[in-house]
């Protein structure tokens, strides 16, 4: 939809549409994205958070490469995996120090978003 | 009708299947589009004539591979056959099926693509004739130790790159030998699933390069000139983002020289068709890099300059009907910009944002173009490049094209996938890219972070808190709060990027 508002005493175009929850909202050369609840954010499903003891998806891809095995350790920072998605190659690395506890998937795989890949074990 | 072609077989997807459709509308011709299983929701798929699934979503079951479209193309009833760019747009051997198959190959002829498309063949080519080369190996032995010693021979930094490639895939740079192993082996994987080839050959870096390229078109006579210059180092990852006709870098002696030796290429290809030339440009020396023989993305600038419609010239040059009048071939008028619009996260640096789009809304008007292969309630997946649409803008000069541009991103409305419009608006914004004086690392040295998130001001926040009502009167089904996220995906972390 579009309507026009009256802000501040100027007048602004504004477009709008519900999408899955969201309300998506246009002007002044911006996107806004609000959510319909609060303190919930990402209620579409279409983010994932990364919590920084599992490697997830970031995005629906194949994956080309593994360079860890479980029980080995990684450095933050280490490359884990190695995705395509979009014909683009994408280097997941370790955001923390701590040992590879468990690979949930192998080379060839294609994994959706927010798909857990990988769990490291940082220890105490 | 026009010479043998009746009917046009498409065997692309997204903006430029709708392009080509379009030309043979204008020319009264049919279309058969070939197409992948999901590519059903798109609008090529709805505007051509007649529609042939070739296969499943992943490109090396459909649009790579070549008994299939030529299936599609015959059981279609296809005479002609185009292209497109990217997927076997450069392929010899998909050149040759057609030919055999009966179907006429809207291109060069297979001869020239092995001579010129050729990546490997072509450097030998050009050396025999002693025009200028960027020094690099592009020897057959192919084995990581080879390569690794070839790129020490040149000297860091190197870039490899797939030798059936283009478009940035498959194309890695490599700054010291710690790195030279891992890089290559991701060019060769990268270069086998896009191109359904390993091979790579190795070029030194250029460090302040201008990436300029000149169009050449060779007309049924046989006749092959040049249609100016096109200037993209606004390249991020070795993919072109923004492109423009003509170069804001070149005098009118080094477009002299640089058009000569375009046209002497193409001539040493005997070429037919639309192609490209690509240099590169370095302290006012240039290099020959590639020729792509066929369409380019960014082929709307030089027809918006040169006042040509290159789709229809080279149907019609297949055709055999299209012959360029020597004396009147045309001047360049004004300037042309052209943008890309990807479906991705600048502030996530990126991050492709698959999904189905929602509004879309084109701010059209003189001196505007939009391309683009997808409409509301399409699906933007991650088989494909995740180009949504392309934006071109046409005005008396520079200036004022890049004002138009600006202008035009900022009133385009894309909602349901996340766009670079951010992104290319500080681009365009930008100094360095105002003076024209950008090189191939303008992006790394000034864009290569995610766009910081911006804060959202009170003065947004009342247009949002002013909107939310009036939609949720329209819209019953939603919850009661708003919280208001610049982002959905701010705490979604970014993955670094493999070539970083």
């Amino acid at each position: 939809m579009e309507v026009w508002l009256q802000v501040a005493g100027q007048q602004v175009k504004v477009n709008a549409q519900w999408l899955q929850q969201q309300l998506w909202v246009h002007f002044n050369g911006k996107t806004f994205v609000v959510e319909s609840n609060s303190g919930k954010k990402n209620s579409s499903g279409r983010g994932t958070v990364a919590s920084s003891d599992t490697v997830k998806a970031p995005m629906p891809g194949k994956i080309t490469k593994i360079f860890v095995k479980a029980g080995d350790a990684a450095i933050k920072g280490d490359a884990l995996i190695v995705m395509e998605a979009m014909k683009m190659e994408y280097t997941l690395k370790a955001e923390i120090n701590g040992l590879i506890q468990k690979i949930e998937i192998q080379v060839g795989d294609q994994v959706p978003l927010g798909k857990t890949l990988i769990k490291i074990d940082p220890g105490t | 009708m026009i010479g043998k072609i009746k009917k046009v077989a498409i065997a692309n997807r997204g903006e430029v299947a709708v392009r080509i459709i379009r030309a043979c509308e204008e020319l009264g011709l049919e279309t058969v589009l070939l197409h992948s299983e999901v590519d059903v929701q798109s609008r090529a798929y709805r505007m051509a004539d007649k529609k042939i699934c070739i296969g499943p979503a992943a490109t090396n079951e459909s649009y790579l591979n070549i008994q299939a479209n030529i299936n599609g193309a015959l059981a279609g009833g296809a005479d002609a056959l185009h292209p497109g760019f990217g997927f076997l747009s450069e392929n010899a051997d998909f050149a040759q099926a057609c030919k055999e198959a009966g179907i006429i190959f809207i291109g060069p002829e297979p001869e020239t693509i092995r001579r010129l498309g050729d990546k490997v063949k072509f450097k030998e080519l050009a050396q025999k004739a002693g025009l200028p080369l960027v020094p690099g190996y592009q020897g057959s032995d192919q084995s990581v130790a080879v390569l690794i010693s070839e790129c020490e021979k040149i000297g860091f930094p190197v870039i490899v790159k797939a030798a059936a490639g283009g478009g940035g895939r498959g194309m890695k740079l490599i700054t010291s030998k710690v790195e030279a192993k891992d890089q290559i082996e991701s060019a060769q994987r990268e270069a086998l699933s896009a191109f359904g080839s390993a091979q790579v050959f190795i070029e030194k870096y250029l460090d302040r390069a201008k990436h300029i390229e000149f169009q050449i078109f060779g007309d049924s006579s046989g006749q092959v000139v040049h249609l100016f210059d096109r200037e993209c180092s606004v390249q991020r990852r070795h993919q072109k983002i923004i492109e423009e006709a003509l170069s804001p870098s070149l005098t009118d002696d080094l477009r002299r020289q640089m058009g000569q030796v375009a046209v002497t290429i193409a001539e040493l290809g005997r070429y037919k068709g639309a192609g490209t030339v690509e240099f590169l440009l370095q302290d006012n020396e240039f290099y020959l890099l590639e020729v792509n023989t066929r369409l380019q993305v960014e082929h709307p600038v030089t027809e918006l300059v040169m006042g040509v419609d290159l789709v229809k010239a080279q149907i019609l040059t297949a055709a055999g009907e299209y012959v360029f009048d020597s004396h009147k071939i045309r001047a360049p008028r004004g300037h042309s910009i052209e943008c890309r619009l990807y479906a991705e996260n600048p502030y996530l640096g990126g991050m492709p944002s698959t999904g189905v789009l929602g509004s879309v809304i084109w701010p059209d008007g003189p001196g505007r173009r939009f391309e683009y292969g997808f409409e509301e309630n399409d699906e933007i997946t991650s088989y494909y490049d995740p180009m949504i649409a392309k934006v071109i803008t046409w005005d008396e000069n520079r200036p004022r094209c890049i004002q138009k541009m600006i202008r035009v991103l900022h009133d385009s409305v894309i909602f349901g996938v996340r766009t670079n419009i951010p992104y290319l608006i500080q681009i365009l914004s930008h100094p360095e890219f105002i003076k024209g004086t950008m090189t191939t690392r303008f992006i790394e040295k000034y864009f290569s972070q995610a766009l910081k998130e911006e804060k959202i001001t009170d003065f947004e926040k009342q247009i949002v808190d002013q909107v939310l009502p009036i939609a949720k009167s329209k819209n019953l089904l939603v919850g009661t709060s708003g919280v208001i996220t610049p982002s959905p995906w701010s705490h979604f972390v970014a993955a670094p990027k493999g070539d970083k």
